[in-house]
């Protein structure tokens, strides 16, 4: 019976004629992995040569295997005519776990930890730019550090891709896509290829502007790099205190801002299609957050002074974008300051850039939501639409929205049920729940004072892993694989009929 | 002088002076209901040898007000603002009149307290027992056992005239409703749909009373059974009946530490907080149907793994099997069922479940939020928005796979209609924004995390006790500001009405005030 039942799980490609839709997502996403992984080891290999270069032949060469495997393993795949957008998004979701467990395996390879779970935490914290991580590499292991933020650029650089190039193209939030050329204008994703390319083209500026900015208020150049990493992919996780300066401070500050906004604001203030930019309402949301939220922190934290507005921008706006950068409390904390900057977490940045949380345009779309369905309890027959952007959103889109928010507070009770099973009180619990899935760190307590992830037990590190990579992704990709997974594994085993089959076989 | 008896055209012209106010006709009959429960209470505080004479003011006051209120106004439009209007209008206005017994009564009036704080108070407890909440402000310096009886029962009845609700109560008796009073039901209890019990509302409505003083009689006779005293048994009858959770004792159940009496509460419990239909299709068929109820297996199913949870978590942290079962079972369903009773004996007992770890406490806090079944006197979500949420959810991920496939929202053998799927999505969207925003007010206004996210969740859903400081042997006093106790009275009403009445009751008001000189139309 077990044979038969294994014979079901065999997957269905036949060789010399394509595969299909569901094998080549997989394939491209181990082999997209592949690629970016031997970027990264490569970087980090060529990085170390500025250190002891201990680690740089190791990992240099693993990196060049990477790479290979990945170019002859492109080549080798009979990709399907059509790829599913259900596909795609597993394949997003694959690309993201197997991506993990190869940083992960390369911290241990390199010597940054010796412990399993602690190089898995690490890394799925870098690749999702959650800035909870528990390790910390020495000043002179330049390949781990560069290992660290060199993941965290690429797990924000991946966040922008499926926000914009991937998501909007198949199948979900079709409408926050910027497609139009409506009034001449120069769309960012018109379609994927140039989606792409816009993406690339973009984030390198902002990434090197944000270097050279840190450069030049005092960082070497090494240590700005790595803190322009953290801070453009939204990441958090630096060494050190890098922040001690107030000029660096503000180019934090400016530089999380400018991350924090919708790629698609940059996109037309180069293209020097500014006009009316202001009159985008989640525009005008997002700097208002920003205000708003100094004001209230820097009056329940009894802040004050020049020193005292811009510690408090700092930790907003590291709040508000969800990079997270540690900031020790300064003042006396009412008990609504770190109940601010928990909500600023969990309601998140622009849509379209690499922050994480909610965001502010499905906010927005909840907003609508909520006023429309009490406008039909006054009218029941009201024919209603909701419009964000001056455009009409799809009712496929505002019920995937409101999907989005029941999976949200379910995976964030489910987060905070385990975690407070495994010792954390309640309150931490709660914290550490929403922070995984808005990936924005750190987590601080009722008075203020930073939380460390390495004082908690591994098995709570373990379990708030799946809200990291959920929230990452923006939910769908990872729910569509788990229940194309559960779908295909019924459907191959067919457990009952397979059952029943053998029963009559045997009698 | 010739004396004439007058006619139906007397009647007409008597009934034409009056001013056309559905809002006030309903308010002023639903006063004078509730002026009744002060008599009662006046009355049983004579008979223990007290001074009624507080409680009699305000059964007179209150009586009189609603009285004047009710014959200078008939009947006007029924659309659905003013419904909405008529029936926030008239809880708004029950609660703030229901404060009188306590504020005569001078019940809150401890030396040195501010008169703002004394009538914030006196508000506080009227809006949990109308509401059937249960949080109260008694405690500490302010002992319930220090109360009269009268006091006492009138406390316990302002749940019971809630649990089965003020409109329903104006609709029984109101011929002139006719077929619109189902609006208002509807209007009260908002959700799937109230079902019809019999073809006329009024019929409706009168059988829903039935069912609920059946229920309250069953369990006063049951209490009484397992051992406590008659006004006690018939004190608690009313509240549990009403999944309310107000107790004569400031140790609520714990009081007693009968595993009895626990026992007959947690079945009236889960009964209080089913799905009425089913139990008085039960009654007319002669046989149990709950369990051929999806929303009801799932109900019970819920408040079975809760238990399961808390046991076992609560076990591997020392306590003993068999009590940690116990409390388990009790507080699951007290507050899976939005009733809100205690069973701790005291501060830092195994029934005080704020000491309990953070796993149980998350378990709970689940649970506050959905709550029991539509159709019933609980409060919360109610398990079908939380079945049908997950419906969509799914269907929603299945579209993904296959984009032009439908896929209905299925509830056991019946599609659920695209329109109340839709309904229920946008309201568990205010809801979620309403839990939010008053959190980040309730802190604002000094209180800590755990016992904000615990008290709104608590008022939303009309569950009695909070998280962190606020467990089931503390007063709202000691962990929340005033301020903070008036924001949490404001979601108590709201989510007793289930949102919309209150958040739309002033969209009559503004039109009326907009098109003002079309006549008296509200």
């Amino acid at each position: 019976m077990i044979r038969t039942v294994l014979a079901g799980l065999r997957p269905t490609t036949v060789p010399g004629l394509r595969w299909s839709s569901r094998v080549t997502a997989g394939a491209l996403a181990l082999v997209a992995a592949a690629g970016m992984f031997s970027v990264l080891a490569t970087a980090s290999g060529l990085a170390d040569l500025l250190g002891n270069g201990d680690d740089t032949v190791l990992l240099v060469t693993l990196g060049g295997l990477a790479g290979l495997a990945s170019s002859i393993g492109f080549t080798r795949i009979r990709s399907a005519q059509r790829i599913r957008d259900a596909d795609v998004l597993g394949g997003v979701t694959l690309c993201l776990l197997i991506l993990i467990v190869m940083v992960g395996a390369l911290h241990l390879l390199i010597g940054t930890t010796g412990s399993f779970v602690d190089a898995l935490a690490d890394a799925t914290a870098g690749l999702t730019t959650t800035a909870l991580g528990v390790l910390s590499p020495d000043a002179g292991d330049h390949a781990g550090r560069f290992l660290r933020a060199g993941s965290q650029w690429i797990g924000g650089f991946g966040a922008l891709m499926v926000a914009v190039a991937i998501l909007p193209f198949f199948g979900a939030e079709r409408e926050f896509a910027d497609r139009s050329r409506l009034g001449g204008r120069r769309p960012l994703a018109p379609n994927r290829r140039t989606a792409v390319r816009n993406i690339v083209y973009l984030h390198g500026v902002v990434s090197v502007g944000t270097w050279v900015g840190f450069t030049l208020a005092g960082l070497g150049a090494f240590d700005a790099l790595m803190v322009a990493m953290a801070t453009v992919s939204t990441g958090g996780m630096v060494d050190g205190d890098p922040f001690a300066s107030p000029a660096v401070q503000y180019v934090a500050i400016i530089g999380m801002a400018v991350t924090g906004t919708s790629l698609v604001v940059l996109w037309r203030l180069v293209v020097g299609r500014s006009r009316g930019l202001l009159r985008s309402v989640e525009l005008r949301v997002y700097l208002g957050l920003l205000v708003l939220g100094t004001a209230l922190f820097l009056l329940w934290t009894g802040g004050s002074g020049p020193d005292g507005i811009r510690r408090a921008a700092f930790t907003v706006t590291a709040a508000v974008t969800t990079t997270g950068f540690p900031s020790a409390p300064s003042g006396t904390w009412a008990a609504a300051a770190p109940v601010l900057l928990l909500g600023l977490v969990s309601i998140g940045p622009m849509t379209g850039s690499t922050g994480g949380g909610f965001q502010i345009m499905r906010h927005r779309a909840l907003l609508q939501i909520a006023l429309r369905e009490m406008v039909r309890q006054l009218h029941p027959r009201v024919v209603s639409r909701v419009r964000l952007g001056g455009r009409v959103v799809a009712e496929s889109t505002l019920s995937q929205i409101v999907v989005v928010q029941f999976l949200v507070v379910s995976v964030v009770f489910a987060t905070a049920t385990m975690v407070a099973a495994m010792g954390l009180d309640l309150a931490t619990a709660l914290g550490v729940a929403v922070h995984a899935i808005s990936t924005g760190g750190p987590v601080r307590a009722l008075d203020g004072s930073l939380l460390d992830p390495t004082d908690w037990s591994a098995p709570v590190r373990l379990a708030i892993l799946p809200a990291m990579v959920i929230g990452r992704l923006s939910i769908y990709p990872v729910m569509v694989a788990a229940s194309s997974t559960v779908s295909v594994v019924r459907h191959r085993v067919r457990l009952r009929r397979r059952i029943r089959a053998y029963r009559g076989r045997t009698r | 002088m010739t004396y004439r008896r007058s006619g139906p055209r007397d009647r007409t012209a008597r009934q034409r002076d009056r001013v056309r106010s559905t809002t006030a006709h309903v308010t002023g009959l639903a006063l004078m209901f509730i002026s009744g429960g002060m008599l009662l209470s006046a009355v049983v505080e004579y008979v223990d040898g007290t001074s009624g004479t507080a409680l009699l003011l305000a059964a007179v006051v209150t009586a009189v007000l609603g009285t004047m209120l009710w014959r200078s106004t008939r009947p006007g439009v029924l659309d659905h603002a003013t419904i909405f209007t008529a029936v926030g209008t008239t809880w708004l206005v029950a609660s703030a009149f229901g404060a009188l017994p306590y504020l005569f009564a001078g019940t809150f009036a401890v030396a040195g307290r501010p008169w703002a704080v004394v009538l914030a108070d006196a508000l506080f407890e009227s809006i949990s027992g109308y509401s059937c909440t249960g949080s109260t402000v008694f405690g500490g310096h302010n002992l319930i056992g220090d109360q009269g009886s009268g006091v006492l029962l009138y406390r316990q009845l302002t749940q019971w005239a809630g649990g089965m609700g003020i409109v329903v109560l104006v609709v029984t008796v109101l011929p002139s409703l006719r077929a619109s009073g189902l609006g208002l039901i509807d209007a009260e209890a908002p959700g799937m749909g109230v079902d019809r019990l019999a073809p006329r509302v009024r019929d409706t409505a009168t059988r829903f009373w039935k069912l609920y003083a059946g229920l309250t009689a069953l369990i006063a006779f049951g209490l009484l059974a397992a051992g406590m005293g008659p006004f006690d048994a018939i004190a608690h009858a009313l509240t549990t009946a009403s999944t309310g959770g107000f107790s004569t004792r400031d140790a609520s159940i714990g009081h007693w530490d009968s595993l009895g009496v626990e026992l007959v509460l947690v079945v009236a419990m889960v009964l209080g907080a089913a799905n009425f239909t089913l139990h008085w299709r039960s009654l007319s068929l002669k046989r149990v149907v709950h369990f051929r109820d999806h929303e009801f297996r799932g109900y019970l199913a819920i408040l079975g793994l809760g238990t399961l949870l808390v046991t076992g978590m609560l076990t591997m942290d020392g306590m003993g099997i068999g009590r940690a079962l116990r409390m388990a079972v009790f507080n699951v369903v007290t507050l899976g069922t939005s009733s809100g009773f205690g069973n701790a004996t005291g501060a830092e007992s195994s029934g005080d479940f704020v000491r309990w770890a953070a796993g149980p406490q998350m378990i709970l806090l689940f649970l506050m939020v959905f709550g029991g079944c539509t159709g019933s006197t609980a409060g919360g979500v109610k398990v079908m928005r939380l079945r049908v949420g997950m419906a969509d959810a799914y269907r929603t991920l299945r579209a993904f796979r296959r984009p032009r496939a439908l896929y209905p929202v299925w509830q056991g053998a019946r599609t659920v209609p695209e329109a109340i799927v839709a309904r229920i999505a946008g309201f568990m969207v205010v809801y979620g924004m309403l839990v939010v925003v008053g959190t980040m007010v309730v802190t604002a206004l000094g209180t800590d995390l755990v016992t904000a996210v615990g008290g709104v969740i608590g008022a939303l859903g009309n569950m009695g006790p909070a998280l962190g400081e606020v467990g089931p042997t503390d007063s709202f006093v000691d962990g929340f500001s005033t301020p903070a106790r008036m924001v949490l009275a404001v979601l108590m009403l709201v989510g007793r009405l289930e949102i919309f009445p209150m958040l739309l009751m002033l969209v009559a008001p503004y039109r009326s005030l907009r098109g003002a000189g079309r006549g008296g139309r509200s």
